[in-house]
């Protein structure tokens, strides 16, 4: 990097200003704010009062927010056992350059993530219905012990949110799965096969290694999106603002939205936030420790 | 890439491969198709098929019960066009706008050397991690102070500098644009911002295709954030507008999905065009090459 | 200039147009300027009724018409508080329902969005012309914020064909015991596959609202009339446990087609439900949507809990508030008053909607009195007019809706725990409703605990 003869000074920052500005103004300084917030109880954002830790004491007792960590962690953790199997199961059916439509299965298969959450919730709704529903009608027809009025939506609210976003996401992930998978360098398989290697085998030995660093980056993602679930649960749930039957589908991300734009409290709100930050944080510094003690 | 099989084309196991991913395409067409259908057919039908009502027509399906009223209902009567503005708006100004911003900043963290550079950089991307939830209420609240709530610009200032199309552009730009082209077009005596609209962007133009589609699909499909800040009706996007519909006419399930085909269908249109693009703008941020 | 063009892929030129194109449109087709007092409106029926009230209106005061504008639930909601919390714009008029008040009483009294009408009804001497108990949802630490619309007694609605069909006298029947019993033949399985294809009343553990009208039904309450919650009353224990039974095990009796998804309407067209509890708008709904159903329902009073015991109970109610926001609340106020009060109102209310207005003046109106040919000539207005010094208080708290979705968690989790320990009698649940009582009274409390600003207003 040079010319810094060629150049003024100011041009970088000239580049920067445009992005700068928006970012200063509803990133950088929000983040900040938020941090003063989460000492703060207010009634919409033109009523504040200071509240000290009252925010956070409530916090650690607070047996809504705790509902909500408990189903987000239990979606988090189904998310990653059915989406990344299923996502690196496809990428492989589809890794094989002899098969023809390549193009066509991969697209197929992608276009649920390009669907808005708003109308996959309006769609799953109707599709979750007793009796008249898509998913009851045709378990129904294939196995006649099915029961039509099978209460997705009533009592399996967390089976209900699994399928819905499997159907979204897998397709999703196979795209990175499978641009990891096209660099595996043939040579390796091909030694691997030489050697007598099996499928399952050359799978484990040479591929799975080669796409770790991939795999880390999906499991990462996998993580941070499934421990924000909002749209879905909120839309599916309109009518409780997304808490759903005895809380079930309520999530931590629909708990700090109830409390922020319901009952208008941005204090509360953020100091929710603050808590899903760490988490995450956490999260993803825990897994680079992990991965770069892989590595090595 | 791996290396091609030499062996027959149509063996066994690839037949059950056609086969198992044949299965699972219809399993992930399945919703859509459902959706194509009950927007054509009528409240009885509902109750009678999943898919084509039955009758006395071709392959047994009654072809006369369907019909696209349902449609004409939703541009005619109902503000589904003015919601299609809306999106069509917010999604394709904004989309530009970001591109252009994130391209400008990558350009200046990648390509300048300037005092602070580092911690900017480091700053910036910091904010990744960082979830929108956090930064949902004093966005608000910031919003609410600049008078910006129930105003376009309200979606728009704060969407235009994501952190994540930052980091794009400047790896794009990394990895790209070579140093020795914008050394010589400086000594020609090029004006900065002439190098930067005739050389670098060009350069990038992969990287630009991509991430445009990807904030237009982000931002057409963006439910809460127009939900909480564009309150008058007339301001609204397809999102809100399809899901208060929903609220509206519940039992009119057809109407519905018809409302939604109709807001999917120009995204995915989008899509089936540009998806090279995409997927690989998607993609780079993970996986090189 | 070549390499400028360059840059532009297929991709690029299709947005670019797009957002040529539609910049150009919006800038020309700017947001309409909303003529005169607007007024939202979540149902569909009280928003054909103010249409031709608002009709009648804009012919007498064109300087100041009123725009009559239906909102889903949600979306008002939503709106309402944003405009209250956020400056943004809000209707002059706004009917509300009781599920949604909660948050606008919940922060200091100075802040309500809504213009407090205490002082204007007390002036115009217009309390005691209204059912006194419809005020008290709408009131919050002694003022009133807005005009009740509604009594909302609640009846049984039957299916009379298939009762009748099997030879059922319903005359007999005084409690909810007797009912279930009597009715119990018609709990049938239809298809073959185990399972009943009819029950005998509309509900179900996940039921947000049904849940409380049988409770206020046997006694019970959530709060008393200091709006401290009360939910954990040895009474509530008792009654939800019964309730329980009626929800799962070889006991049910009960299962829910929520009325408004399109499955509920072909699941009632079937029969999968016989009986309904049916308030006043029930009715009206029910006529509307499934008009092939004429003469296949009849009414008749709740059975009671124990003989002898109260044989209705409530269910939702709507407001009209006057924002402060609006535009003159004079003006505002007059129209309210025409909606509200006029017996021509009261005329379209039950004509309509089959709804029975709070004006007790109007109760000795003859349309009340006509035999409804939808449901076999009752003369279901008078029936429930019958039953209005009966109907329960509704509560006013701010923490209202909050407490109907505990008490819906507390029924859903009494019968998983039924469903786990295989108990289906009332006693033996008790110990545990009283346990899920108290947990949720706690967490009402801890809630109204925090508010600061509830607590500065005291």
């Amino acid at each position: 990097m040079k010319s810094s003869r060629l150049h003024s000074p100011w041009t970088p920052w000239l580049f920067l200003a445009p992005f700068l500005l928006s970012f200063g103004a509803f990133i950088a300084w929000p983040a900040v704010r938020s941090l003063m917030l989460a000492f703060e109880q207010t009634y919409g954002p033109k009523t504040t009062a200071f509240v000290g830790t009252a925010n956070l004491q409530f916090l650690v007792h607070d047996p809504f927010l705790w509902t909500a960590v408990g189903n987000t962690v239990v979606f988090t953790l189904a998310a990653v056992v059915l989406q990344i199997p299923v996502a690196l199961g496809l990428a492989l059916l589809l890794n094989r350059s002899d098969l023809r439509g390549r193009r066509f299965f991969r697209l197929v298969f992608f276009s649920p993530s390009i669907v808005g959450l708003a109308f996959v919730a309006i769609l799953f709704s109707f599709m979750l219905e007793k009796r008249t529903g898509l998913i009851n009608a045709s378990l129904h027809h294939l196995f006649p012990a099915w029961n039509p009025d099978f209460p997705w939506l009533d009592r399996y609210v967390m089976p209900s949110l699994i399928l819905a976003q499997l159907w979204i996401s897998a397709g999703f992930y196979m795209v990175y799965f499978l641009a990891a998978l096209q660099n595996v360098p043939g040579e390796l398989l091909d030694a691997a096969h030489i050697d007598g290697a099996g499928a399952w085998q050359r799978f484990w030995h040479v591929t799975l290694p080669e796409i770790r660093p991939v795999l880390n980056i999906i499991l990462l993602l996998v993580v941070t999106g499934s421990f924000q679930l909002f749209d879905l649960p909120y839309l599916l749930y309109n009518d409780t603002a997304g808490s759903g039957p005895d809380n079930h589908a309520l999530t931590v991300v629909t708990y700090l939205f109830q409390t922020g734009f319901r009952s208008g409290d941005l204090g509360y709100a953020s100091a929710i936030g603050w808590m899903l930050t760490l988490v995450l944080v956490g999260f993803a510094l825990i897994q680079r420790r992990l991965a770069r003690a892989e590595e090595s | 890439m791996s290396t091609p099989d030499h062996r027959p084309l149509l063996r066994p196991s690839t037949l059950v491969i056609y086969v198992l991913l044949a299965g699972f395409g219809l399993i992930t067409l399945l919703p859509f198709l459902w959706m194509i259908c009950a927007a054509m057919k009528t409240q009885q039908d509902f109750y009678t098929s999943q898919f084509l009502p039955p009758g006395n027509g071709l392959f047994g399906v009654a072809w006369d019960h369907l019909s696209l009223s349902q449609f004409v209902r939703l541009f005619r009567e109902l503000p589904v066009p003015r919601a299609m503005l809306n999106s069509v708006f917010l999604a394709s100004v904004g989309s530009l706008l970001a591109t252009f911003f994130c391209a400008a900043g990558g350009y200046a963290l990648a390509k300048f050397k300037f005092p602070g550079r580092e911690l900017l950089t480091t700053l910036i991307l910091g904010t990744v991690v960082l979830p929108g939830a956090l930064l949902l209420s004093p966005r608000f609240e910031t919003l609410y102070h600049l008078h910006l709530v129930d105003h376009y610009l309200g979606i728009f200032l704060p969407a235009v500098a994501p952190a994540f199309g930052l980091y794009l552009f400047r790896q794009a730009m990394v990895n790209s644009v070579p140093n020795d082209i914008l050394e010589s077009a400086r000594i020609d005596g090029c004006g900065e911002v002439r190098i930067f609209f005739t050389i670098v962007l060009p350069l990038i133009r992969p990287m630009i295709s991509a991430y445009l589609i990807i904030a237009f699909i982000a931002l057409w499909n963006d439910f809460i954030t127009p939900q909480i800040i564009l309150q008058s009706p007339e301001l609204q996007p397809l999102p809100v507008a399809i899901f208060e519909l929903k609220g509206l006419y519940a039992a009119d399930y057809n109407l519905i999905m018809a409302g939604t085909l109709v807001s999917i269908a120009p995204v995915m249109f989008l899509f089936l065009l540009l998806q090279r693009e995409f997927i690989s703008g998607l993609t780079s941020g993970a996986v090189k090459g | 200039m070549r390499s400028l063009l360059k840059l532009f892929s297929p991709g690029l030129w299709i947005v670019l147009l797009m957002a040529v194109i539609s910049t150009v449109l919006v800038a020309l087709l700017p947001v309409k300027a909303n003529r005169g007092m607007q007024m939202w409106v979540f149902d569909a029926n009280h928003a054909k009724i103010a249409g031709f009230i608002a009709e009648d209106w804009n012919r007498a005061h064109p300087a100041t018409p009123v725009q009559v504008k239906l909102i889903t639930g949600a979306a008002l909601q939503t709106r309402m508080l944003s405009g209250f919390y956020s400056d943004t714009p809000v209707a002059d008029l706004i009917e509300v329902e009781r599920s949604m008040i909660g948050q606008v009483f919940a922060g200091p009294v100075a802040d309500v969005g809504f213009v407090d009408l205490t002082g204007r009804l007390d002036r115009e001497n217009l309390r005691t012309g209204i059912n006194e108990p419809s005020f008290s949802p709408w009131t919050t630490r002694g003022h009133i914020f807005g005009l009740p619309h509604d009594v909302h007694p609640v009846m049984l609605m039957y299916r009379s064909d298939l009762v009748e069909a099997a030879g059922i006298d319903m005359s007999k029947i005084e409690t909810w015991d007797d009912y279930f019993r009597v009715l119990r033949p018609l709990m049938l399985d239809l298809d073959g596959d185990g399972r009943p294809d009819r029950y005998l009343l509309n509900s179900s553990p996940t039921s947000l609202f049904y849940h409380e009208v049988l409770l206020l039904q046997a006694g019970g309450r959530l709060f008393d009339n200091a709006n401290h919650p009360k939910l954990n009353e040895p009474l509530n224990a008792r009654i939800l446990a019964k309730m329980a039974t009626w929800y799962t095990g070889p006991t049910q009796v009960a299962a829910e087609a929520p009325i408004g998804g399109p499955s509920a309407l072909q699941l009632i067209r079937e029969g999968y439900v016989i009986g309904l509890l049916a308030p006043d708008f029930i009715a009206g709904q029910i006529r509307m949507s499934l008009p092939d159903m004429a003469g296949k329902f009849k009414f008749m009073p709740l059975p009671a809990w124990e003989k002898g015991g109260r044989r209705t109970s409530v269910l939702g109610g709507t407001m009209l508030g006057i924002t402060k926001a609006g535009a003159t609340t004079s003006t505002a106020w007059a129209f309210a008053k025409q909606l509200y009060l006029s017996s021509d109102t009261a005329h379209r209310l039950y004509d309509v909607a089959r709804i029975v207005t709070p004006i007790k003046a109007n109760w000795n109106q003859p349309f009340y009195d006509e035999p409804d040919p939808f449901y076999s000539n009752q003369r279901i207005g008078r029936m429930y007019i019958q039953l209005a010094p009966e109907v329960p208080v509704r509560p006013s708290s701010p923490y209202y809706p909050m407490t109907q979705q505990l008490l819906s968690s507390v029924v859903i989790r009494l019968c998983r725990y039924a469903d786990e320990h295989r108990l289906y009698d009332g006693p033996s649940l008790e110990p545990e409703a009283q346990r899920l009582l108290d947990e949720a009274q706690h967490k009402v409390e801890a809630q109204i605990h925090r508010n600061a600003f509830l607590r500065a207003d005291r």
